[in-house]
């Protein structure tokens, strides 16, 4: 936890998956609607094992509680029935060896974009000169050069989000929770953020879970995508994307993959809408 | 870009607009120097002329020459204009000093604890539509004419606008930047310190503005029922038992300036270094 991995890319080729980091076992999430006091199954009976320095998409039809999930790793909400536990030891609460980004991203205003970096580690008491080095290494990867002393407030979306991003990093997480990163972004900006990130993905020897609602996203970034059924979640796909990176989103491989997970994805979808229509005569 | 910048082509037109920039900057200060200044020329004429009755609007040559004299030796008291500046300043830093703790403890109990919104938010509620003047005979009989009353008025008329402020800041910290200082290990003393503290000042700065500015006129109407020798309050109230117009005027354009100066130039300068620099919004 305590060094930093040498920075030795990974193959270009899929690597094997590794032990098992995360693994969720008969998950339940029950929320109570404040406002009727009525119960919300938001996910039920999930299991999932995700590998270490895995890379997993999870993608689902709004609402079915793919945040829910992700924020049970991240140890923000409880669960209510299952076992959740990383490294062998259940989930309790939040902690360093878990790094969140949001698509709101969540930044410090009053902060620049140096003192966001590094404040991860002046959490953990690392010495200045040590946290400012650190941070660097991540802002030159983030692509972030020369926006050190900036506030966040002058910074457009994806310089915001390469900021939150370089923040999850940068104290060294062993699992990396992404919210739907790209979500706040406009396509442009998007598109070479994702292309601009490829290695740094690669290069950080993480485990990633990344929450999204766009399937060419991914498909292009993950090493395994999962899709999410209506809610209440369960698991209604689960494979492995063994594409080289860096890969390309005209690959026909690629898109081949993103017509299978868009159609197990809009037939879920389907089948939500019709479910709601019936349950509203009006259909409306 | 260096050398473009330095071309001889471009350093003309770069000298046209460096005193464009100076002109706009002396017009900044002229603009409000003349809006003022040529009302009170017209008054200096239309008393001095006879237009209106010099006697209830001496001119203001008169008014300051009054309050050259005040200021100085031949004063009555010796150098009176500086005890009742002193003695309003005095009261207006020590209140507001007072406000600033109390109204920052009791807005944090209301925003982050259930016993503290159930115990103040009632008494606040009932208490804050009441004119901080109100309160003044019941301080009067509490302390008698004393500095306690009219500090107390300071305080009393600062404390809502900080309390209001910092509960409406605490409110607009979202759940997710909480979520964020714990997923990088913050204790509850650094989650204190390094986000909650810089996060509501933004807000506190803008209750204190305006908190400052409620004080200042309610301090000098209760220095006018409650103050025994000095403060600009007691100062007018004393002149007009005296018939001394000039004093009166004198007194008036003293609390002007002095405002000004609280308000825009010391908060002003506090805002620059905060909530202009971060790019912080501050809803009211
Ligand atoms: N704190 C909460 N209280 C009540 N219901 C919630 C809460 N958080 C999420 N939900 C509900 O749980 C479901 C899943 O939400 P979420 O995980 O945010 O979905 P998404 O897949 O779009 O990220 C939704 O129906 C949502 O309304
Ligand atoms: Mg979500």
């Amino acid at each position: 936890m305590s060094a930093e991995p040498a920075f030795k890319p990974r193959l270009a080729a899929i690597p094997d998956p590794g032990e098992p980091k995360i693994v969720a076992e008969g998950i339940n999430k029950t929320f109570i609607n404040r406002e009727n006091g009525e119960e919300v199954v938001a996910i039920e009976n999930l299991d999932l094992t995700i590998r270490d320095q895995e890379f997993v998409a999870i993608i689902g039809p709004s609402g079915c509680g793919k945040s829910t999930f992700l924020y049970m790793l991240a140890g923000f909400e409880d669960i209510s029935a299952g076992t959740l536990s990383m490294d062998g030891h259940p989930v309790t609460g939040p902690g360093p060896d878990r790094g969140i980004v949001f698509q709101e991203f969540i930044l410090f205003p009053w902060r620049t974009v140096l003192r966001n970096i590094t404040l991860g580690l002046e959490m953990q008491k690392v010495p200045r000169a040590e946290a400012e080095a650190a941070a660097r290494k991540w802002i030159g990867l983030t692509g972030l050069t020369g926006f050190e002393d900036a506030y966040p407030a002058t910074l457009s979306g994806g310089m915001k989000q390469r900021v939150a991003i370089a923040r999850a990093l940068a104290y060294n997480p062993e699992v990396v929770l992404l919210d739907e990163p790209f979500g706040a972004l406009d396509v442009q900006t998007k598109f070479y953020m994702i292309r601009d990130l490829q290695t740094l993905w690669q290069e950080a020897h993480k485990t990633i879970v990344m929450v999204t609602h766009s399937v060419s996203e991914a498909v292009i970034m993950a090493d395994r995508v999962v899709v999410f059924s209506a809610r209440p979640a369960r698991i209604i796909y689960d494979e492995r994307i063994d594409i080289a990176r860096p890969r390309d989103a005209l690959d026909p491989k690629v898109i081949d993959r993103q017509r299978e997970v868009t159609e197990v994805l809009s037939a879920e979808v389907d089948k939500q809408m019709r479910r709601e229509a019936g349950r509203n005569p009006l259909g409306n | 870009m260096t050398d473009i910048a330095s071309s001889p082509a471009c350093t003309a037109s770069r000298r046209a607009f460096l005193t464009r920039r100076n002109r706009e900057k002396w017009m900044a200060w002229l603009r409000p120097v003349i809006s003022i200044s040529v009302p009170l020329l017209i008054w200096e004429l239309a008393s001095r002329l006879g237009w209106i009755n010099s006697f209830l609007f001496p001119p203001p040559s008169q008014i300051l020459t009054a309050l050259w004299v005040q200021a100085g030796p031949q004063g009555r008291p010796p150098y009176a204009i500086f005890y009742h500046v002193f003695a309003s300043m005095m009261r207006i830093v020590i209140g507001v000093g007072l406000a600033l703790v109390v109204g920052t403890v009791v807005g944090m109990l209301i925003a982050l604890t259930a016993w503290g919104r159930a115990i103040f938010r009632p008494i606040i509620s009932a208490i804050m539509p009441v004119p901080t003047l109100a309160w003044t005979p019941v301080l009067l009989l509490v302390f008698g004419i004393d500095n306690r009353t009219t500090i107390t008025v300071v305080l009393i008329a600062t404390s809502f606008e900080i309390i209001y402020n910092v509960v409406a800041g605490l409110d607009m910290l979202s759940k997710r930047v909480f979520w964020v200082a714990r997923s990088m290990g913050a204790s509850h003393t650094q989650t204190f310190f390094k986000v909650i503290v810089p996060g509501v000042l933004p807000y506190l700065i803008t209750g204190l503005r305006i908190g400052i500015g409620f004080a200042w006129r309610a301090l000098i109407a209760a220095e006018m029922l409650a103050a025994s020798s000095y403060g600009l309050g007691f100062m007018i109230f004393d002149a007009a038992e005296y018939f001394n117009i000039d004093i009166i005027f004198g007194g008036i354009m003293l609390i002007a300036i002095l405002g000004l100066l609280l308000e825009n130039v010391v908060l002003g300068r506090l805002e620059a270094a905060t909530i202009k620099r971060w790019g912080v919004q501050v809803e009211r």
